[in-house]
Parts: structure tokens; C-alpha cells; sequence
């Protein structure tokens, strides 16, 4: 029993991850699958055999029509073999559990404390200890021994059919919820393959109440699916009676375009003759799609769609996508976005290619499985820390679909850092790279092409320049193969929305690395992009190399009674500026400095409040960057960051949280920080997650949270670590920095100095207690939901002396006129090329 | 003539002095005496009423992600 059974979940995870060969990235769809098939099968052990016998590998060879007959026998048979393995299954393990509560369980003394959460009757299985997972019937919970030897397997299957929720270094925390499954199933996985592993790695029998939601939420997905063909939305289905509900749906019937409407009902009559197989009770694909889903594709569905031909389609407007999508969820038949680039050959393909020296990272390639398995393009969401190589994913996935290519980022910083690793990592000319921001707006002249843009260049609905307009028409006017959403997270839903509707593209991608929000609006991006497809697991990242390793540490700075005293007395923004400005938490900051400058380290130090920012820099002498600070100042500070010696620190407003890339730093230090944004505080630390030295041995990055004690501060150092605490960081809390007392030239270590720093920060007005309102993500994107956010004052102080303002100086008029302006700017289209061109290689 | 009072000696952290001090602003009869930053010489019938208003106004300032979960429920 141990034996067999220790070597199930092994055959279960590489049937649910087949192993992507370098041929994945090959035009011959056959050699990426069928080949791994085939040692696939000859590999494993009994459950795969029973398939074997059944001529299931010969069969699957066989794309021609001629072999359909025996096929669907075949399939059959299998069908009716694993259905009966798993009756057996169902028999043996879940006798007890079909009744939930079995009528000789009696609940022992300290049952009544746990109530409706008494599990005690699930009884374990005599060889529990080498299975990893345990069940919640409740609602879906599932725990990880992430210590077991299979948990590395189990893992890869969790995270396929479950959301991770926790994952820290021994005990991982996952929940099924229908959005996974709906993950689950668009990445070709089945209801009875879910089970069946979840069975096999499970310490108790899988309860039944979870079997039924697996089976109630996966039954009818992947039944429907939207296509687009000629630049118009197509709901498709292989069953013409789900058809004819959709149509008669109150929601999506009216949406239907009746002109357009194509039918092309030829196959029932063969359909009608498998439904008749009782075994195949739902679906007849279902039984043979579970084969497929062992080999790790559904490459035989789309052959048999394409044999019998009986694909039914109707219509629906663009800007219905949307309704009829989340009419599809609520009815249970979610529509599944598949692009089938290679058979598409409408669109003009795009001569890109991974340049020979790119290399892939396994775990990259592995998210980048998901989205391909079956040879054609999913769309969904990618999820991988800060610095983990986000960007590659996008490029890779470009060259692997070779159409058309939009990428969306948030800012015009990320955009040319896209369009520069577009150019490095591939094969792409720059003739063939556009541009769409404020400053830039070009096409590609060429039948295809990539164009990068922000979110709020395309989602703009205010008047646009003449140019823009332009722009826009061009990039409206045609089908995309492939969309790239970066960070997606940060966009609003409706931006997003008027975004995905209103460029039309195959296959969408989204990025990110925390899929988080705080107005927990993450669901709606399910609808809008996709399902996630893949999440990567921090851990195992930074243990393998790939990112640093992370020492985080929150310092606890005590509150002078001064400051305190008038912190209990103030507003709450007046409030943020006494935690912030405390003389403890500066002293705390200086106290880390020197010490991690003496260590050799490269620091970064955060700060949300510019107030804050300046007088922490100027106390310590330290360069500083905020918003306002000019471009050519910020690049000087950071080069010499980077390469001179003598500058080991910076402070760093919001604007450092995303768009600047410092592989050289390796010690954080946040002195103010977003509320309690979980998100933020992931980004800061994807700032030291790439740290150059991080394969050093033992090497470890810093990362320090400074927390004025008993203040608000607290509440929203706890709510932001949250993240990171999920991730599997541990936080260390420093109460007490030892021999900060004695560090020569501490600040403020005199009373009176304190006292000047507290009458300074009180002068201050509310003004300078605002966070920023600076380009980055946030601002520029406008999550209007912050009310705490202020502007600043649009007056203008000028100077000039009182015979000047009075007109008693010498005057010169000069008309100053918008249009003209531009029209200025404007050069001559060959020159433009010329000049534009040069500039950016 | 010299009077007695009974009194409570009450050691803290500089800051909860602080926040003591803003109850006893309220009530006006918890604090006898200002010792120094650490030590407040205090009513000893509002000992209890001191323990719990601090554990109030300090509470807020803790993060429990149960709670929040409790809520969404």
C-alpha cells in the first residue's frame, strides 16, 4: 500500500506538469507534446498502464479523421476503467465520508469546544504520515507539510487548483475557491484528475462536501469559449443544447448580433451517439480530456473539434465582452480565452525570437507552461516576485506567439525600460518597436510590431492631440495577438476595463507581483484578463538563488514623552508627522546607517513624507530623490550611488518604490510608509530582492522597518507585513538597538536639541504631513479611494520688485500661443524617423 | 501642617506617562504627583481604571488580522 501509493503522487504531478522540453519554444506543436507523451507513459507506473492497454498512446499519435471510430471506443473504454478505479477508490476511502458524519462516530470530550469545526470523524489513514495535505470540509482549507518529501509535488499541484494563502517554511496554507478551480480548468486540468490526487495526497478521505464543490464548480467550465476572428468577439460551444441556453439567457440573448450569426450544426448526430453513453454522464469529453489531461495537453479535444466540425458560434458586440463574461461566471459556464496563434494566419506574423544567449529560468519556464500547455495561448495572470524576471516572462511569451505585441506599463519610466529589454533580450529591430507616451507617439511602419504605452495613454477618454488621436485609431483599428498587462495589480478595474475593450488582442497577459490590493478588487480582474495561471513561491526562489535572501527586522522606536505628549493632543496627519519625525526613530536611522556603511552595504532609505525625507537626508548629509527633483539630478545621484564609493546611501520618496532598478543595493531602511499598503511594502523589498551579490555565500540583504512605539504606526506596520508574512518572511522586532547611546554625533541626543526638533515639526503645517503626490504608480494611475491624499497648493510665488509689478521696468511683450507650440514641435516626418530612431538605440 | 495621602508608585514607559497623563487631563483626580519621566505617583482606587483605559487607547494601535477576518465573515 505505502509503495504503490508513495509513487501515485509522483505520477500525478508530472501528469499535471509536463515536463516542457526546449522544443516548447519551437513552431512543431507535435514534438512539444506528443514526444513527452510517449516517455510519459513508458515512465509511469500503473494508472498510466491501464491507458496503454487501451491503445490510448497509439491513438493519440493519430491526428488523422480516419481513426476517430476506434478512438472514441478506445476512450470508452478508458473512461469506463478509470471510472470504475475511481468507484473503487470512492468505495474504499470515502465510505464513511458520503454520509458526512458516520452514525457510529462519537464525539469525545473536548469535541463540543471545536462545534461544527469537529473534524475528529475523519479518520486517518493507517499511512497519513507520507501524505502531505489535510482538508478542511468546512471551506476548503488546505494544509501543507511543506517538510514531506512529496510536498514539492503536491505543491505544484496545489497551486494549479488552489490559492495560495500562506506559505511559510513548514506548514503552507492553500484554499480552494471556484476561481482556482476555474485556473485549474482552463489549464486543462479535470474534475476526477483534482480529486483523484487530492485523494492520494490527503492524510484523511477527501470529505465529500469538497468532492461536490470541486465537481458542482468544474462541471460546466471550459465548455464555452470566446474567440476573436476578424476583429469580432465569437461565443463558441461545442454543444448545441448549451448554446441554446445561452441564447435563451435573459442576458447574453439580447446581446447576440443576429446578422452575423453562423451556425454550423453538422455533428450532432455523432454527438447525440456519445451522450447516449451513460458513463460520460456530462460531457463526452470529459472521460477522454482526463487522458489528455495525463499527457498534459488537450491537443486531442482540439483535434476532435476540428474533426466533427460542429462548432457553434453566434455573435456578440465588443463591448458586450464583458457582460456576457460575468453572465457566463454567474451561470456557471465560465468562457475560456484561447488563441490559437499557430493556426492563425490572418494576422501577419512578427519576426521575433529569443536571442541564442537569453536563458530561461525553470521557474519561469514552468509559469510560462501554464499559459501554452496545450499550444495555444491562455490568457491570465502571471504571478512572480519583484526582480524575479517578470519582464523575460512577457518577452518569451512574445516570441513564443509571434504576432502583433502590446505591452502596458504604468509609467514612461517602465515603458523605455520594456522597449530596452525587448531589444536586448530578443531578436526584434527597433523598426519594429514603438512608442506611445506623452512625449512619444510613433507607429510601427511595418505590417507588425510591438508598441509599448501606459495604461492611461490608452485609457484616456479626455480630448487627445491630433497625434494621439491618431495613435489611438492605429492601435483600435487592428487585431493584437498579444497583449502585456505589467503590473497589473495597480490598475483600477474601470481603466482596465476600457483598456481590454477597447484593444482587441488574442491573448492576454497580466503581471505582477502582488496580487493584492487593499479595496480588494483583485476578483474582477478574473474577468478582465483571466484566471491566475501561475504563482510563484518566494522561498523556494531565494533558496534556489534566484532572488536574495531577506533578513527583515522591524525596530521599535520608543516616543520621547515630548513628542508623545503632543502626539495625543494633535490630528491625525499631524499625528504621522510626530511618529515620523521622532528623534528615537532618527537616531534608530542613523544608528543603521553607520552600521551597515561600515559592513560595506549599499543602502536605500524610504520615505514616503518629503517633509520627513529632507530633514532626515539634510541631518545626515545624504543625497535625496523626490518627485520633484529633476530628471538629470536623479540620474547623477543614482549613477554615483551605484559606482562611487564614497555615496553608500540614498533616501528614496514613493517615486523609488517601483520604476528605479539598483541591483547594487542590499540594506532598506523605511522610515514612512503608505498606510498599511501591503503592497508597497512587497515592492520595497523587490528593491533588494536583486541584489547583485545575492548568490554570494551567506550573503544577506537588510531590511528594516522603523516604528515609532504606541502609535498608529504600529497598527499599519503589522497590517503591511501581512504580505510578506504569507510569503514565508519571518519579521524580527528590535526593541532595543544596542549602542545606539554611545554612536558619536548622534542627533538630538540632548534634550533642548529635541526640543527644537518638536517646534520645528509643530510649525509645520498639515501640508508637509501629506504623503507625496509624486509619479509613481499609485498617483499616476489614481485610485481615488485614498481621501488622505492632498495636493498642493496650485499658486505660483514669484518675485519682482515693486516698480516691476507696477509696469515701471522695461517690458518686452511676447505672444505666447499653445497651437503655435506644437506646431513647432512637430518636425518634418523624415527627420522625426531620423531623430527619434537615433535617440533611442 | 503636613497632610498624608495614600499613594500609588506607578513606573512606565515615557510614552504611556504621556497617555496617562491626557487621562488623568479628562478626570483631574488620578495623578497625585509628577515624579519624573518614568514614575507618576498615582490615585490607588484608579489603578484599575488606568489599566483599562490604557488597554483601550493602546489597542488601536494592534493589528489583528483575525478580527478583520472575523469580520468578513
Amino acid at each position: 500500500m505505502t509503495d504503490v501509493d508513495s509513487t501515485k503522487p509522483n505520477e500525478a504531478s508530472t501528469r499535471v506538469f509536463p515536463k516542457m522540453s526546449e522544443s516548447f519554444f519551437s513552431d512543431d506543436e507535435s514534438s512539444a507534446t506528443d514526444e513527452s507523451v510517449v516517455e510519459e507513459v513508458d515512465n509511469d507506473d500503473t494508472f498510466v498502464n491501464v491507458a496503454q492497454e487501451d491503445g490510448f498512446v497509439s491513438t493519440h499519435n493519430g491526428a488523422n479523421p480516419v481513426r476517430k471510430p476506434n478512438r472514441s471506443r478506445s476512450k470508452k473504454k478508458t473512461g469506463t476503467d478509470a471510472m470504475s478505479m475511481l468507484a473503487q477508490k470512492d468505495q474504499s476511502f470515502l465510505s464513511h465520508a458520503n454520509t458526512d458524519i458516520p452514525a457510529d462516530f462519537e464525539p469525545d470530550t473536548v469535541s463540543g469546544m471545536f462545534r461544527s469545526h469537529d473534524f475528529s470523524y475523519l479518520k486517518l489513514r493507517p499511512d497519513h504520515s507520507s501524505r502531505p495535505i489535510w482538508i478542511s470540509p468546512s471551506d476548503g482549507r488546505i494544509i501543507l507539510e511543506s517538510f514531506s518529501p512529496l510536498a514539492e509535488q503536491a505543491q505544484d499541484f496545489l497551486v494549479t487548483i488552489a490559492e495560495p494563502i500562506s506559505r511559510p517554511s513548514h506548514i503552507h496554507e492553500y484554499k480552494i475557491t471556484a476561481y482556482s478551480l476555474y485556473a485549474a480548468v482552463s489549464v486543462g486540468l479535470e474534475t476526477d484528475d483534482i480529486i483523484s490526487v487530492l485523494d492520494r495526497l490527503s492524510k484523511v478521505p477527501v470529505a465529500q462536501s469538497i468532492i461536490d464543490f470541486i465537481k458542482g464548480a468544474t462541471v460546466s467550465y471550459g465548455k464555452v469559449k470566446l474567440v476573436i476572428k476578424h476583429n469580432r468577439y465569437f461565443v463558441e460551444t461545442t454543444q448545441a443544447d448549451i448554446l441554446q441556453m445561452l441564447l435563451r439567457d435573459s442576458v447574453i440573448g439580447p446581446l447576440r448580433i443576429d446578422s452575423e450569426q453562423q451556425q454550423e450544426g453538422q455533428g450532432d448526430s455523432s454527438k447525440d451517439g456519445k451522450n447516449s453513453d451513460p458513463k460520460a454522464n456530462v460531457n463526452p469529453n470529459d472521460v477522454e480530456a482526463m487522458f489528455s489531461a495525463v499527457v498534459g495537453g488537450d491537443n486531442e479535444r482540439d483535434e476532435e473539434e476540428d474533426d466533427i466540425d460542429a462548432v457553434h458560434t453566434f455573435e456578440i458586440a465588443n463591448e458586450a465582452v464583458e457582460v456576457v463574461k460575468k453572465r457566463c461566471q454567474e451561470i456557471d459556464y465560465p468562457v475560456l480565452e484561447e488563441y490559437d496563434f499557430r493556426n492563425d494566419h490572418r494576422n501577419p506574423d512578427l519576426d521575433i525570437d529569443l536571442k541564442p544567449s537569453t536563458q530561461i529560468r525553470p521557474y519561469q519556464e514552468k509559469s510560462l507552461s501554464k499559459m501554452f500547455g496545450n499550444g495555444r495561448a491562455r490568457s491570465g495572470i502571471i504571478v512572480l516576485p519583484c526582480g524575479a524576471g517578470k519582464t523575460l516572462v512577457g518577452i518569451t511569451a512574445a516570441c513564443t506567439i509571434k504576432k502583433s505585441v502590446i505591452v502596458l506599463c504604468t509609467s514612461s519610466v517602465s515603458v523605455m525600460q520594456w522597449r530596452q529589454q525587448f531589444l536586448q533580450w530578443c531578436t526584434l529591430q527597433p523598426e519594429n518597436c514603438a512608442v506611445f507616451t506623452s512625449d512619444n507617439k510613433e507607429m510601427f511602419q511595418t505590417e507588425s510590431g510591438l508598441v509599448v504605452s501606459t495604461y492611461s495613454m490608452v485609457a484616456n477618454t479626455r480630448n487627445r492631440s491630433h497625434d494621439s488621436q491618431k495613435v489611438m485609431d492605429f492601435l483600435t483599428g487592428r487585431e493584437w495577438g498579444f497583449i502585456i498587462l505589467d503590473e497589473v495589480h495597480v490598475v483600477p478595474a474601470a481603466m482596465s476595463r476600457r483598456v481590454v475593450s477597447t484593444i482587441a488582442a488574442h491573448a492576454k497577459l497580466g503581471l505582477t507581483a502582488t496580487l493584492v490590493r487593499e479595496d480588494d478588487k483583485i476578483s474582477d480582474l478574473n474577468f478582465l484578463i483571466g484566471p491566475k495561471l501561475y504563482e510563484a513561491n518566494w522561498m523556494e526562489l531565494s533558496q534556489k538563488g534566484h532572488i536574495a535572501n531577506v533578513q527583515c527586522a522591524e525596530v521599535w522606536c520608543p516616543m520621547t514623552a515630548e513628542f508623545y505628549q503632543e502626539y495625543l493632543r494633535e490630528s491625525a496627519r499631524k499625528r504621522m508627522l510626530l511618529y515620523i519625525m521622532n528623534p528615537t526613530k532618527f537616531q534608530a536611522c542613523q544608528f543603521l546607517i553607520e552600521y551597515h556603511e561600515r559592513r560595506g552595504d549599499k543602502i536605500i532609505v524610504f520615505s514616503d513624507n518629503v517633509y520627513a525625507l529632507q530633514e532626515y537626508a539634510l541631518k545626515l548629509g545624504k543625497p535625496f530623490i523626490y518627485g520633484s527633483t529633476p530628471q538629470q539630478e536623479r540620474m547623477n545621484i543614482l549613477q554615483n550611488f551605484q559606482y562611487n564609493d564614497q555615496i553608500n546611501t540614498i533616501f528614496l520618496s514613493k517615486v523609488g518604490d517601483t520604476s528605479i532598478d539598483l541591483p547594487e543595493a542590499t540594506c532598506l531602511i523605511q522610515i514612512s510608509s503608505h498606510y498599511g499598503s501591503r503592497r508597497q511594502e512587497a515592492q520595497r523589498l523587490g528593491r533588494i530582492l536583486r541584489a547583485k551579490r545575492r548568490n554570494d555565500e551567506g550573503f544577506n540583504a537588510f531590511f528594516y522597518s522603523l516604528v515609532s512605539k504606541d502609535t498608529q504606526e504600529m497598527y499599519y506596520s503589522t497590517k503591511r507585513q501581512a504580505f510578506l508574512v504569507d510569503q514565508g518572511y519571518a519579521f524580527k522586532v528590535i526593541t532595543h538597538l544596542h549602542g545606539m547611546e554611545n554612536l558619536p554625533n548622534l542627533a538630538y541626543a540632548s534634550a533642548r536639541e529635541r526640543r527644537e526638533l518638536l517646534q520645528e515639526v509643530l510649525l509645520n503645517n498639515e501640508e508637509a504631513a501629506g504623503l507625496e503626490v509624486g509619479d509613481d504608480a499609485d498617483n499616476s494611475i489614481g485610485r481615488g479611494a485614498n481621501v488622505h491624499k492632498r495636493f498642493k497648493s496650485k499658486a505660483v510665488r514669484g518675485e519682482g520688485s515693486l516698480a516691476g509689478l507696477a509696469g515701471g521696468e522695461d517690458m518686452a511683450y511676447m505672444e505666447y500661443s499653445t497651437n503655435k507650440n506644437k506646431e513647432l514641435k512637430e518636425h518634418h516626418p523624415l527627420i522625426r524617423k531620423m531623430y527619434y530612431s537615433n535617440l533611442k538605440k | 501642617m503636613a497632610r498624608a495621602r495614600r499613594g500609588m508608585l506607578l513606573q512606565c514607559d515615557p510614552s504611556i506617562k504621556a497617555l496617562i497623563l491626557q487621562i488623568d487631563s479628562q478626570y483631574n483626580d488620578i495623578i497625585l504627583e509628577e515624579l519624573d519621566d518614568t514614575h507618576l505617583l498615582v490615585d490607588p482606587t484608579k489603578v484599575d481604571f488606568i489599566k483599562h483605559e490604557l488597554n483601550r487607547l493602546l489597542s488601536k494601535n494592534i493589528y489583528n488580522p483575525m478580527e478583520e477576518e472575523e469580520e468578513q465573515q
